[in-house]
């Protein structure tokens, strides 16, 4: 009986909807970088998952783009790029969802921040609040 | 829409509640059956779930002693998977506290999210059981926890403002005490149920059950329209579980 409620429980608990996976098919973006400032720049890294790439901050037009090209990745649920001030991401934007685990992808900045405080761009599991990869980008 | 009936449900049970306190004093006055009882219950919904053990001390109120009155303690243990709560306190979801709070909307642009990938709450609170018996062997009542302590985890959270966030750090708030709607505080269960009685010993249980849990995040990471660290979780569930008469 004991087992049996034990089960349940946890059944019912990791019972969790579909995951929410990122589109696997290859994606390039029509973002031209030879039009744009580079303002910073860094190689991506996978923290406890496989990410490899690099992440680059752009400004065009006024406004401030993140480029993540060349860009893999493996799949995971809730996916979202973040820029962010530090390592911890405890202060971060929102770039929104990973549009793809490969291929040059642009996304663009809301609020066209201070470059200068942002340090980081990651990729990170929202729904389990676990970075996936990172990228200290500098000048 | 289901939440907003539930807490409309809540809101109407705490009500009856407070006329019911009366109860507990003309219980202790006239003379009635008094029964104790342990009650076992578990309770499952989407990605969560509770175990909740109560030692319930039940007053048979009435001519016929239909009516039950009752005071107990109850520990409910509440495990989630990537839980969202919102802003907790009442004076930034509502604008005001006291007693009006009961009849406010919530201010939709106050209130923020914070998402926590595995909650883990432990509440240990004193409880009141209001009930009827219908029949000798079914009754139905409901119960609601009063005030206590919470006890958990301290756990990583992402606090979520349109496109701006904060990955911080949050513990279970620490104490838990009933008081109107929002203004409440911590981690408070309730259940509307019914029992189905066995035999002298055993009686089944299949209830409603509604949970709020909170947790505090290290650093008021809320700014707008005031800095807030409390923010809240109100699961809805059902869940089933067996009552042991002790006497």
């Amino acid at each position: 009986m004991k087992k049996i409620i034990i089960l349940m429980f946890i059944t019912a608990v990791i019972s969790c909807k579909e995951e929410d996976a990122t589109p696997t098919g290859p994606i390039n973006d029509v973002f031209d970088p030879t039009t744009a400032t580079l303002l910073k720049s860094g190689t991506l890294v996978g923290i406890g998952h496989t990410v490899s790439g690099t992440a680059s901050l752009y400004e065009s037009g006024g406004k401030k783009i993140v480029l993540l090209d060349p860009y893999d990745s493996q799949n995971g649920p809730d996916l979202k790029v973040y820029l962010s001030k530090d390592v911890n991401a405890s202060s971060y934007i929102s770039l929104g969802a990973l549009k793809s685990i490969t291929g040059k992808q642009s996304y663009e900045v809301p609020g066209n921040p201070d470059a200068a405080e942002y340090n980081y761009i990651m990729v990170w599991c929202e729904q389990f609040t676990v970075v996936f990869g990172r990228a200290e980008i500098k000048k | 829409m289901i939440i907003n009936v539930i807490v409309i449900m809540i809101r109407i049970a705490t009500l009856c509640l407070s006329l019911f306190i009366p109860m507990a004093i003309v219980a202790q006055q006239s003379p009635s059956t008094k029964t104790k009882s342990i009650d076992l219950g578990l309770g499952v919904a989407s990605s969560q779930g509770t175990l909740s053990a109560a030692y319930v001390y039940d007053w048979n109120l009435g001519k016929k002693e239909k009516f039950i009155f009752g005071i107990g303690g109850r520990i409910t243990t509440y495990v989630g998977a990537n839980q969202y709560y919102s802003t907790a306190p009442a004076d930034i979801t509502s604008g005001s506290t006291g007693p009006g709070v009961f009849f406010k909307e919530d201010i939709v642009e106050n209130i923020d999210t914070f998402l926590i990938a595995k909650p883990r709450v432990v509440a240990f609170n004193t409880m009141i059981n209001l009930g009827y018996k219908i029949t000798q062997k079914i009754s139905l009542g409901f119960n609601i926890d009063v005030i206590g302590f919470s006890v958990g985890n301290k756990t990583q959270g992402n606090y979520i403002n349109g496109s701006q966030g904060q990955i911080v750090e949050a513990k279970p708030t620490a104490f838990n005490l009933l008081l109107v709607s929002d203004n409440d505080l911590g981690s408070l269960n309730s259940e509307f149920y019914g029992k189905y009685k066995l035999n002298e010993k055993i009686s089944l249980k299949a209830a409603f059950q509604f949970l709020f849990t909170e947790y505090t995040t290290e650093i008021a990471v809320q700014q707008f329209p005031e800095p807030n660290d409390r923010f809240r979780n109100k699961s809805s569930m059902f869940s089933a579980g067996v009552s042991f008469h002790l006497n």
